[in-house]
C-alpha cells in the first residue's frame, strides 16, 4: 500500500506551501502598519511647516494675518501631495 | 509612586553639574540611557562578529540578520549608489531600535520619547541629504522643486508647495518617532495606574490590556526604527538619483 505514504508527502508539501504564504502575508501586514503610521504625520507635518513659514514671513513683512492664511493652505496642499506620493510609493512596492 | 503618567519622561541630572561656556552639559538620565544603548549595540556586535563561524551561533546569526536586513533595505529603496552610506544608516537603525527596546524595560528611560533627540537626528539627516544632493548634482539639485510637465502659470505656486513639502521632512520624521514612543509609554503607564487603583477585584482587565500593549509597544519600537531608517533611505535616494 503506497497510497497513504504518497498522500502523506503530498499533504506535507501542501501544508508547507500554505505556511509560506501565511508568512509572506504576515510580512506584508507588518509593512502596512508601518506605512499607516507614516501617512498621518506626513500630512500634519507639512501643514505645521507651512503655517510656521507663514507666521515667520508675516512678522518679517508686517502683513498679519494674510501670509499665515495663505501658507496654511499651501501647507495643506503640500501635505496632501506628500500623502499621495507616499501612497504611490507603497503601491509601487507591492 | 508614579501616579503621574508623564513623570517617566522627566530628565534629571546624575552626578555633578558641568557647564562649558554657559551651556549645561551635565550628565543626565537621558545621556545615561543613550550610553547604555550604544554600549549594548557595541557589545552585541562585538560578540556577534568575534568568531566568524560557518555555522553561526545565535548571537552571530542575529547580528548577521541585522546586517542583511539593513543592506537589503538600502539596496531596495536607494539602489546601489547608496552603498557608501550603509554604515550611517546601519548605526542609525541600530541606535533607534536599541533606544526604543531599552525603553521597554521596566524603570528604563526612553530616549526617543523626547522630541529634541529625534529632531536632532532628523535635522542631521535632512542637512546631510541636502549637502549630498548639492555635492552630487550642483545647482541641478534645485530641480527637485520643479516637477516636470507643469504649466508655467502654476510654476511659482507648485515650487512653493514643493519647498514646504521638502521642509516638512525632518518634522514628520522626528514627530512620528517621538509621538509614537511617548504615546505608547504614557498609555502603558496609565493602564498600570488603573491596575493599582482598581485593586484585586477590577485590576485584572487593565492588567491584561497592559500585557497586550507591551507586545504592541515592542512591535511599534521595531517598526518605528524601521520607518526611520527606510525614510532616510528614501530621502537619500531622492538626493542620489535625481529624477521626478
Amino acid at each position: 500500500m503506497t497510497i497513504p505514504e504518497d498522500l502523506k508527502t503530498r499533504l506535507k508539501i501542501a501544508k508547507s506551501k500554505i505556511k509560506k504564504q501565511v508568512l509572506l502575508e504576515n510580512e506584508k501586514k507588518g509593512s502596512f502598519i508601518g506605512s499607516a503610521f507614516k501617512l498621518g504625520t506626513e500630512l500634519v507635518a507639512a501643514v505645521a511647516v507651512g503655517t510656521i513659514i507663514g507666521f515667520i514671513l508675516d512678522s518679517w513683512f508686517d502683513t498679519k494675518p494674510w501670509l499665515i492664511i495663505i501658507f496654511f493652505f499651501l501647507g495643506t496642499v503640500a501635505g496632501i501631495l506628500n500623502v499621495i506620493r507616499t501612497a504611490n510609493r507603497m503601491q509601487k512596492e507591492d | 509612586m508614579a501616579s503621574n503618567p508623564m513623570q517617566q519622561f522627566s530628565v534629571h541630572k546624575i552626578g555633578p553639574e558641568i557647564k562649558i561656556a554657559g551651556i549645561d552639559l551635565s550628565f543626565t538620565n537621558a545621556s545615561l540611557f543613550m550610553v547604555i544603548s550604544a554600549s549594548i549595540i557595541l557589545l552585541f556586535l562585538f560578540f556577534g562578529t568575534k568568531e566568524k563561524k560557518i555555522v553561526p551561533d545565535k548571537i552571530q546569526l542575529i547580528s548577521e540578520m541585522f546586517y542583511t536586513f539593513v543592506a537589503k533595505m538600502i539596496s531596495d529603496t536607494a539602489g546601489s549608489k547608496a552603498k557608501p552610506y550603509f554604515p550611517f544608516i546601519f548605526s542609525l537603525f541600530m541606535f533607534v531600535l536599541f533606544c526604543n527596546m531599552v525603553g521597554m524595560l521596566p524603570y528604563a528611560f526612553t530616549v526617543t520619547s523626547h522630541i529634541i533627540v529625534t529632531l536632532i537626528m532628523a535635522l542631521f539627516i535632512f542637512v546631510a541629504v541636502t549637502i549630498i544632493g548639492f555635492a552630487k548634482h550642483g545647482f541641478k539639485y534645485l530641480s527637485i522643486f520643479i516637477p516636470s510637465g507643469v504649466p508655467t502659470v502654476l510654476l511659482p505656486l507648485i515650487t512653493v508647495i514643493e519647498i514646504i513639502s521638502y521642509l516638512s521632512r525632518p518634522v514628520s520624521l522626528s514627530v512620528r518617532l517621538f509621538a509614537n514612543m511617548m504615546a505608547g509609554h504614557t498609555m502603558l503607564k496609565v493602564f498600570g495606574g488603573f491596575v493599582i487603583s482598581l485593586g484585586l477585584l477590577g485590576g485584572w482587565l487593565p492588567l491584561g490590556f497592559s500585557i497586550a500593549l507591551t507586545g504592541l509597544e515592542i512591535l511599534v519600537a521595531f517598526l518605528q526604527a524601521y520607518v526611520f531608517a527606510i525614510l532616510t533611505c528614501i530621502y537619500l535616494n531622492d538626493a542620489l538619483n535625481l529624477h521626478h
